[in-house]
């Protein structure tokens, strides 16, 4: 009896790897190019694309080319690729979303060839500068520039990761905190004013430490107490700085903790939506 | 010489063409039709073949003659949404006109006075549910000052969006005021005690049933589908890279509100209502049932569709519209709602009376969105469980600080609310406060709000004429779908009277749990949004909860002229109210008023059916409930299969009194016949003998909810017995199971689980103290 169901369980599974769609009915199969790099996106992929006994994905990373199989009563390619486009996946008929894409992991940003490039006449891109985001990412690390004030950089990336722990995002602040490592490192010692520089030696260990401690994880909770006393070296620094922006040093007191932003609205970066109005301001650096 | 004279011939033709009244001459023929768009082929009503109804076109200064056939088997109506016309031809059967019996003719004939996009649906019934809605397009002349260049001279699409239901739409309305929660089952926001432990909500889960309240959601009723022009899905191919498209579009939903997002880039919007607006730039915006936008979107690339994404506000479902030719870009679909994070929200501003507090906080004009509280996008996704233990604890212990926190922010709030009484926002801690609800301010998405919106031209009122201020509350009960003004429903209420050339300014204050969309029929109204001179012309404002909006418009069309929520099912149970002008001569088309009004009035009257009842091995259980807005007729019986099990029913004729209908006096009457069965008691709690035995007695008494939704009932017999009972129906364990729980001072207990199978089947079992425990079936109506 046993030996029977063994024998059974064998002849499922060989069922099951040799013609993995033995359970969808009136299986159609179609083969079709999806974007994508890795493992990740692999799993990724199958997963957003099956459904239980209608369709079935199975993608190969190295040529990139999916094997859908499916049953054509229920479904249609169409809602397949589809489902995958909106995990992050271009295909040749659905371009994921930008958010979506921008969202999935490193490995697994795969070059856009799908995506026609926008005509930028066409696009009234109207001035985004009220978006500082926007701007401040594409020079986030651009510090050999000698015009700029080195640290500039520096406190940039320190506000984009104060703006993920707003947004409760442990793996943007995570990324963040990576740029704001570069940042760091990119800032050559020598060129700095004086009392700058004094600031900087006593602070660097500390900074340093904090924001490899918040890219190393994707753990909110430890990111804000690591950013606790980043906040605290940044604030040194911005002192000793002198930005050209107004900057306010704002303070959480559930958490006994400051932070910096550039708006004068509390925006709190140790609770995010929790208890995001929650603080005041303490100081306003000019 | 001859020449010349064939010139000015023609000139004067031109001459002629230009300022005579062009007749414009629409037939529209009703008929029954079966659709698919759900699931299955149902009943639909389709016009000219069509759903939706053909788009109706003409040019400002038209006159339109518009013949509707109804080739229905019952009676239609065809009303004009937004315009301003002479009262006659409105098209609100039993107000403006008789209805159009069946196979009658029926001529709509009125100037265009305005332009802009506007649409047309049934004000019959619930016609307007399943197809009876379309687009109505009025063009500016080419010589209108108001003609704006590079908007008003693009390539335009007319969009009206819709939904639909497999269901009869007279059976949502019915299982609505049931109170049935089978639309939540097929949304999956049951919000039931299982699902609230796991999501660690249980104390927020219990503080609101402690408040009365059931679960909480945005929408009323599951749909199947969501269409743009009667499709989920389409593709307009013909626009290309740098195309700009104004895109005309109108909610013709019945009770949704619908999220607009692009994937190409900003929405502009260029008018609404009708009305033009000063181009704003958005990421979003949301329609709300009945409004018109215009919009402007750019196709940005060549080869590409450009996905259009219409979403339900309840977000269960979207259609699609793809702009452009090639492969489809998508949009990133709206994240689901975050219903225990709204549930929190609404238990902090629900006060145990059943009003709302709004804390001070003066909302109006959608600005501050409370339910931003539920939008992954604007206030961070919901975590994830599967994380590790500690972290979920830590998770607790923050949150805890959270609420507290909170109370005591309150606190402060309260000391200043009384430090200054009506005050401004000034205050640098108020405005970290309201920024809570701000999505604005919480996120990098623009999302439209009335306050954003500007006339181009100054909209005052004529400067010397009287006013006439009106305020309104909206008033609510959605465990008994009542829904009115001022707690009255259209037939408890009076017209409402104004005088010719008068100004006529509302208020009005929502005090229930929904938002509703107002709509004024006849004349455009002034939102007063802040922008002074320039305040937008409009005929909806959608009012959310707590939030009070000011409108005014200078009464001049005499007539009667509706002013109602426009969710269908809302309206039809009677919110509400009638302006009529003072003097006004009687209107042709009702030849006999009263008759009208009775019929009018029965739309809100109407009583609703439900029943229930349960095959169990122990014997029947079951009720049947006919209940109005303010009536109820129940009765509940309890059949055995033999004598010792028994047999008794009560009926209760009562009246719920109050706007939250917690209480209800009723009389009723009692029998039962049973040879002493398993439970023996035979005195009660008061020590008065009790002959369940064979008993028909009269009784007086009252039903009372109380927090946790339990309810008690006192009761007196005729025979001078005295009963107290505490009974709580349908618990919500889980998703798909109810428990119900009973006690009386006749000594007499129940306790049973119900799993719901489909909409009108489950699974029972329960223990009685007379018949014992059971095991059944349960079917309900």
């Amino acid at each position: 009896m046993k030996s029977l169901e063994k024998t059974m369980m064998a002849i499922l599974l060989l069922l099951s790897v040799v013609i993995s769609n033995a359970q969808i009915k009136n299986a159609k199969t179609e083969s079709v190019k999806i974007y994508g790099n890795c493992a990740m996106c692999k799993a990724t992929i199958e997963k957003a694309g099956s459904l239980k006994n209608i369709a079935n994905v199975d993608w190969n990373a190295d040529t990139k080319m999916a094997v859908l199989t499916y049953d054509p009563k229920i479904t249609n390619q169409d809602e397949i690729l589809k489902r995958i486009a909106l995990v992050g996946y271009d295909s040749d008929k659905f371009l994921a979303p930008d958010a979506v894409y921008s969202k999935l992991a490193g490995c697994c940003q795969y070059n856009r060839e799908a995506k026609v490039p926008v005509k930028v006449d066409a696009m009234s891109r109207a001035d985004k500068s009220e978006h500082s985001e926007m701007n401040m990412s594409n020079h986030s690390t651009t510090t050999n520039d000698q015009a700029v004030n080195q640290l500039k950089s520096v406190f940039d990336n320190y506000f984009l990761l104060k703006d993920a722990l707003v947004k409760t995002d442990g793996s943007a602040a995570s990324i963040k905190a990576k740029d704001l490592l570069s940042a760091i490192t990119a800032v050559k010692m020598e060129t700095l004013k004086m009392d700058e520089h004094l600031v900087w030696m006593k602070v660097l260990k500390d900074l340093t430490a904090d924001a490899k401690s918040i890219s190393d994880t994707q753990d909110i909770k430890k990111q804000r107490e690591s950013f606790k006393s980043l906040s605290k070296s940044t604030y040194l620094l911005i002192k000793a700085s002198k930005p050209t922006e107004v900057i306010y040093y704002q303070y959480c007191p559930m958490q006994d903790a400051n932070w910096l932003s550039k708006e004068n609205s509390v925006k709190n970066p140790y609770y995010g939506s929790q208890m995001l109005s929650c603080g005041k301001t303490v100081e306003t650096i000019k | 010489m001859r020449n010349n004279f064939r010139i000015t011939i023609i000139i004067l033709f031109i001459g002629l063409s230009g300022t005579a009244q062009k007749i414009v001459r629409y037939d529209l023929y009703v008929r029954d039709t079966i659709v698919t768009f759900g699931d299955k082929p149902k009943h639909a009503i389709a016009v000219n073949g069509q759903i939706p109804m053909p788009t109706l076109t003409f040019t400002e200064g038209d006159i339109a003659e518009i013949y509707v056939h109804n080739e229905l088997n019952e009676e239609t109506s065809m009303h004009w949404h937004g315009l301003m016309l002479p009262n006659q031809y409105d098209g609100v059967p039993n107000l403006t006109q008789m209805p159009i019996k069946p196979h009658t003719t029926y001529l709509y004939k009125f100037p265009i006075i305005q332009h802009g996009t506007h649409w047309y649906h049934s004000h019959t019934g619930l016609q307007e549910q399943i197809g009876m809605y379309g687009s109505f397009v009025m063009l500016k002349k080419t010589n209108d000052p108001t003609f704006r260049k590079g908007i008003d001279d693009l390539p335009t699409v007319p969009i009206i969006l819709s939904e639909w239901t497999d269901m009869k739409p007279e059976n949502v309305h019915r299982m609505l005021h049931n109170a049935s929660d089978w639309f939540a089952i097929k949304k999956g926001t049951t919000q039931s005690y299982a699902e609230a432990i796991q999501q660690g909500h249980f104390k927020t889960k219990v503080t609101n049933e402690w408040k009365r309240m059931n679960a909480m959601d945005v929408s009323d009723v599951y749909y199947d589908k969501f269409l743009i022009n009667g499709k989920n899905e389409s593709q307009l191919s013909h626009f290309k890279a740098g195309d700009k498209v104004r895109l005309r579009i109108s909610n013709g939903g019945a009770s949704t509100y619908f999220w607009l997002t692009y994937a190409g880039g900003k929405i502009t919007v260029v008018a609404n209502d009708g009305n033009d607006v000063e181009p704003v730039e958005v990421d979003r915006l949301i329609v709300a049932v009945s409004e018109t936008y215009d919009v402007i979107i750019t196709i940005p690339a060549d080869k590409t569709a450009y996905e259009f994404l219409v979403t339900s506000e309840d977000r269960t479902k979207s259609a699609s519209l793809y702009l452009g030719d090639g492969i489809k870009q998508l949009t990133a679909p709206l994240p689901k709602l975050k219903y225990f994070e709204g549930m929190k929200m609404m238990n902090g501003m629900m006060k145990m009376n059943g009003d709302l507090d709004d804390m001070g906080m003066q909302m109006s004009l959608n600005q501050m969105d409370m339910n931003v509280v539920m939008y992954p996008e604007i206030t961070g996704e919901l975590k994830k469980k599967g994380d590790d233990k500690m972290e979920n604890m830590n998770m607790e212990g923050d949150k805890m600080n959270g609420m507290e926190m909170n109370k005591e922010e309150m606190k402060v709030k309260d000391v200043d609310k009384k430090k200054k009484a009506g005050m401004n926002m000034g205050d640098h801690k108020m405005e970290g406060m309201d920024n809570q609800y701000d999505s604005n301010a919480l996120s990098d998405i623009v999302t439209l709000n009335y306050a954003m919106l500007k006339s181009p031209t100054k909209t005052n009122l004529p400067k010397d004429a009287p006013i006439r201020e009106l305020k309104f509350e909206l008033t609510g009960n959605m465990n008994r779908y009542v829904w009115s003004l001022d707690n009255k429903v259209v037939s408890e209420a009076d017209k409402i009277l104004i005088r010719k050339g008068e100004n006529v300014r509302i208020t009005i204050h929502n005090n229930s749990m929904m938002r509703h969309p107002m709509h004024l029929h006849g004349h455009d109204f002034r939102l007063l949004n802040g922008q002074g001179d320039y305040a937008p012309l409009k005929n909806i404002v959608d009012i959310m909860p707590m939030e009070t909006d000011t409108l005014e418009f200078n009464a001049n069309v005499k007539g009667d002229w509706f002013f109602h929520c426009h969710i269908l099912y809302h309206m039809m149970s009677g919110m509400g109210r009638v302006f009529t002008y003072e003097n006004q001569a009687p209107n042709p088309e009702i030849p006999n008023p009263k008759l009208a009004q009775r019929k009018l009035f029965a739309d809100d009257r109407k009583f609703h059916f439900m029943a229930e009842n349960d095959f169990a091995t122990n014997g029947n259980d079951g009720e049947a409930m006919y209940q109005s807005t303010r009536w109820s007729i129940g009765t509940e019986w309890r059949l055995g299969y033999n004598d010792h099990h028994g047999y008794e029913t009560e009926t209760h004729i009562g009246r719920y009194i109050g706007k939250m209908q917690w209480i209800m006096p009723f009389i009723g009457f009692d029998w039962r016949y049973r040879k002493m069965g398993i439970d023996e008691q035979e005195r009660n709690l008061f020590g008065q003998t009790n002959t369940k035995d064979n008993r028909a007695v009269f009784s007086a008494g009252v039903n009372y909810t109380l927090p946790m939704l339990i309810m008690a009932q006192a009761e007196i017999f005729t025979d001078g017995n005295v009963r107290l009972q505490f009974e709580r129906k349908d618990i919500p364990v889980s998703k798909r199971l109810r428990m119900s729980l009973m006690w009386n001072t006749d000594k007499e207990y129940m306790a049973g689980l119900r799993y719901i199978v489909k909409r009108n089947f489950g699974i029972t079992t329960h223990y009685d103290s007379d018949m014992g425990i059971g095991f059944g079936a349960s079917l309900n109506y």
